[in-house]
């Protein structure tokens, strides 16, 4: 057996976040010596998915505090922090069984359509193995919302829901109508004058100046964009609620987004390790890598934990402290023992069930930021049938934890129809997750070189920006043989095809 | 075999295959899903993913075959493995006892990670090197590898009743003569409780056209309409 230490890698890779394992399938068939490490025993690290186990162990070591002495001695901060878990006492009683079928996503992203990931993973030909779901209804919560009116507003999806909708008053409609068309081609010479020189404005501000769109409208503009302190500008509200309306319809109508099954961007990076395992990269998980000794300038040798000694020009790994004083999000996830099938109701012919739903809460301007619900089914492979999974989502503050859990409790009775009895949480898991610093480290030492992705984005939609770096790491990695445009472009291995033949049994 | 026009529904299902190496795990595989046999085969790297289609009188089955890419070695793609499989072939050699002790741990590791209700069919490989392959039976009397030409270590009825015990579909194939090989998924595809190929409307849903299965999936590489402008909100 060839041994590892022997011959020098070409690059070493450490962990299997999403960038890392995206760089592992671009160098899949670069026939380069590949070494791929993660000290953790599982895949996906930043954006992993958790069993129930899994889950307890991680919460465990991530429950750390940070105290107000910490930050004074400027000690490291990790990713994430301040996990915990509760379990409901009948948990078993009430159909939390076999903690194996649970997927939990530690920072699920949708993603939308027209995004590039999906892109490349069709040229890839790495599409294929994973499941894609359909992202569907916007709702907006209500507090106010009379008997009459229900607590979960929808926002519109289509021109026709638009127009038939009994929520919006007609005048409104044609302000909504107006805004939604001048959106599509706001970039557009004849356009640009309408929000120039207002970029750095608030969208509410500018949406009730401009386009007299009143509170509520406003309050279903903003959802859309997901915007994690709600005090989104007027360019980058622009640009995401095109984003929005361009990825409807592209792969099927109905949908702006897709999730991938089985725990989102943890499956895409799995599918990607194993397309560079299947192009003959080597895999070893609860494996950690340090640097032994000082680079000469010609080699890194690394020191692995089950005492092999490697060398490689080329490291690449992930950077795992936080940047002091960056945003903070607090996050909470519940599976709760109901399907909550009011949420998953397809609204237009021909599209697919839909797997997610997004429940938005909208903030105060001034004293709470909103909160965002991404309402799981049992479809998604995170749960049993049965029940469903929620992500709720704001930004960390003194009661961003109590905040998640009341606006769980107001989203769950609010889905649940008249008469029938509160669905319960079965189990929970609470943590905040803040950012390291968003551009790639690079150290360039005579020949060798180490590249640090930066943490994943705490956007609640799948940030194209993450993929920049990946080609960069990838650049580096190729050198001179690097052709851009064979950059994850793959034909399909030998017998993957289409299923011209069929096997009657 | 589907004559009736209204199609049937689908399902993918994640099958992942596990074993020693060199028991002939990708052989299986090839033999079934192309019909094809290579002898002395690299040992797989580079192997594709492959699916193969099969017809059940009341659906479709399309498997998704996950082979384990010639990383025996550090049994690290094993999580992955685990994760949401819904069916296991676990296989050994049966003319090499230490192939079934491997085998017998999968089939441990599978139950302690894998998703409940996972179906695992134990495949005992390499019948054509054994004396009952001509006759293709499985039964073989009294051989204990005295004849010339028998190399069997591990008798069937040592395997089956280790089957038995813990559960698992049992065969003895041939990837070579392709003995048994779609007999294998037959059981297997048969075996997945409908329950899990079924949405999350599942329990009393209603209508015979379930919305189950891969009509949910929304498919990357389908014509992909032009958003027509303004039609969102």
């Amino acid at each position: 057996m060839e041994s590892l230490g022997d011959e020098p890698w070409d690059v070493v890779i450490c962990g299997t976040g999403l960038q890392q394992s995206l760089l592992a399938l671009a160098l899949s068939r670069s026939n380069k010596r590949i070494l791929h490490v993660d000290p953790n025993d599982y895949y996906g690290e930043h954006e992993a998915a958790f069993s129930l186990q899994e889950a307890d162990s991680w919460a465990a070591t991530h429950a750390g505090r940070s105290t107000e002495e910490d930050s004074s001695v400027e000690k490291r901060q990790p990713i994430f922090k301040n996990a915990s878990v509760w379990k409901h006492p009948d948990a078993a009683d009430l159909g939390l069984l076999s903690p194996h079928a649970y997927s939990l996503a530690l920072a699920p992203q949708i993603i939308h359509t027209r995004s590039k990931i999906l892109e490349q993973l069709v040229s890839s030909q790495a599409y294929r193995q994973v499941v894609f779901l359909a992202v569907g209804s916007f709702f907006v919560f209500d507090a106010e919302a009379t008997d009459s009116s229900p607590k979960l507003a929808r926002i519109p999806s289509s021109r026709e829901d638009v127009f038939a909708t009994k929520a919006i008053p007609v005048k409104s409609k044609r302000y909504l109508m107006k805004f939604l068309k001048f959106v599509i081609d706001h970039d557009s010479e004849e356009q640009k004058p309408v929000w120039q020189g207002q970029e750095q404005k608030l969208l509410s501000e500018f949406l009730a100046s401009e386009f007299k769109l009143d509170e509520n409208l406003q309050k279903y503009i903003l959802a859309l964009t997901l915007s994690l302190d709600g005090l989104i500008t007027v360019a980058d509200g622009l640009a995401t609620i095109h984003r929005h309306l361009t990825s409807m319809g592209v792969f099927g109508p109905g949908f702006c987004a897709v999730y991938p099954k089985w725990g989102g961007s943890s499956e895409i990076a799995q599918v990607a390790c194993r397309a560079g395992a299947v192009g003959g990269g080597i895999y070893m998980l609860d494996t950690e890598a340090n640097v032994s000794n000082s680079p000469d300038g010609h080699e890194i040798s690394l020191e692995l934990s089950n005492g092999i000694s490697v060398r490689t020009t080329k490291l690449v790994t992930s950077q795992q402290d936080a940047l002091p004083d960056a945003q903070t999000i607090t996050r909470l996830i519940a599976v709760v023992n109901s399907p909550l099938k009011p949420l998953f109701e397809t609204v237009v012919e021909g599209a697919p069930t839909p797997a997610v739903a997004v429940v938005v809460f909208p903030g105060q301007i001034t004293e709470n930021s909103p909160i965002y619900a991404f309402v799981h089914s049992s479809e998604t492979g995170e749960c049993l049938i049965g029940q469903s999974v929620i992500y709720l989502t704001t930004l960390a503050c003194r009661q961003s934890a109590q905040r998640l859990e009341s606006a769980l409790d107001d989203l769950l009775a609010a889905a649940t129809p008249e008469g029938s009895p509160a669905p319960v949480s079965l189990y929970k898991l609470q943590y905040e997750q803040t950012v390291s610093a968003r551009e790639p480290l690079i150290t360039t030492r005579e020949e060798t070189r180490t590249f640090a992705f930066p943490s994943p984005s705490l956007s609640l939609t799948f940030d194209d920006g993450c993929l920049g770096p990946v080609k960069d790491a990838w650049k580096l990695v190729m050198g001179d043989t690097a052709l851009e445009t064979e950059y994850m472009v793959f034909q399909d291995r030998e017998g993957v095809g289409d299923d011209d033949d069929v096997y009657d049994l | 075999m589907a004559d009736s026009n209204a199609p049937k529904p689908s399902s993918s299902v994640k099958l992942v295959l596990l074993g020693e190496a060199a028991v002939g795990k990708s052989s299986l595989v090839l033999r079934f899903v192309n019909n094809d046999f290579q002898e002395n085969k690299e040992p797989t790297i580079g192997a594709a993913f492959l699916t193969q289609k099969c017809n059940l009188p009341t659906r479709t089955i399309k498997f998704e075959i996950w082979d384990t890419a010639g990383q025996e070695r550090f049994a690290s793609l094993a999580p992955m493995y685990y994760r949401n499989a819904q069916a296991a072939l676990v296989v050994y050699d049966l003319t090499k006892p230490t192939s079934l002790i491997k085998a017998k741990h999968w089939v441990a590791e599978l139950q302690r990670q894998a998703s409940p209700g996972i179906v695992i069919a134990l495949v005992g490989n390499k019948l054509d090197l054994t004396n009952d392959s001509e006759s293709g039976q499985a039964e073989s009397e009294g051989a204990d590898g005295e004849e010339s030409g028998d190399a069997r270590k591990i008798s069937t009825e040592e395997a089956k009743t280790y089957a038995e015990e813990e559960g698992l579909l049992f065969f003895e194939t041939s990837a070579k003569t392709g003995h048994n090989v779609s007999e294998v998924f037959t059981a297997i595809a048969n075996a997945i409780p409908e329950t899990s190929l079924k949405s999350t409307r599942g329990p009393g849903a209603s209508s015979a056209v379930n919305r189950g299965g891969d009509e949910q999936r929304v498919n990357l590489n389908g014509p992909r309409e032009a958003a027509k402008e303004g039609c969102a909100c």
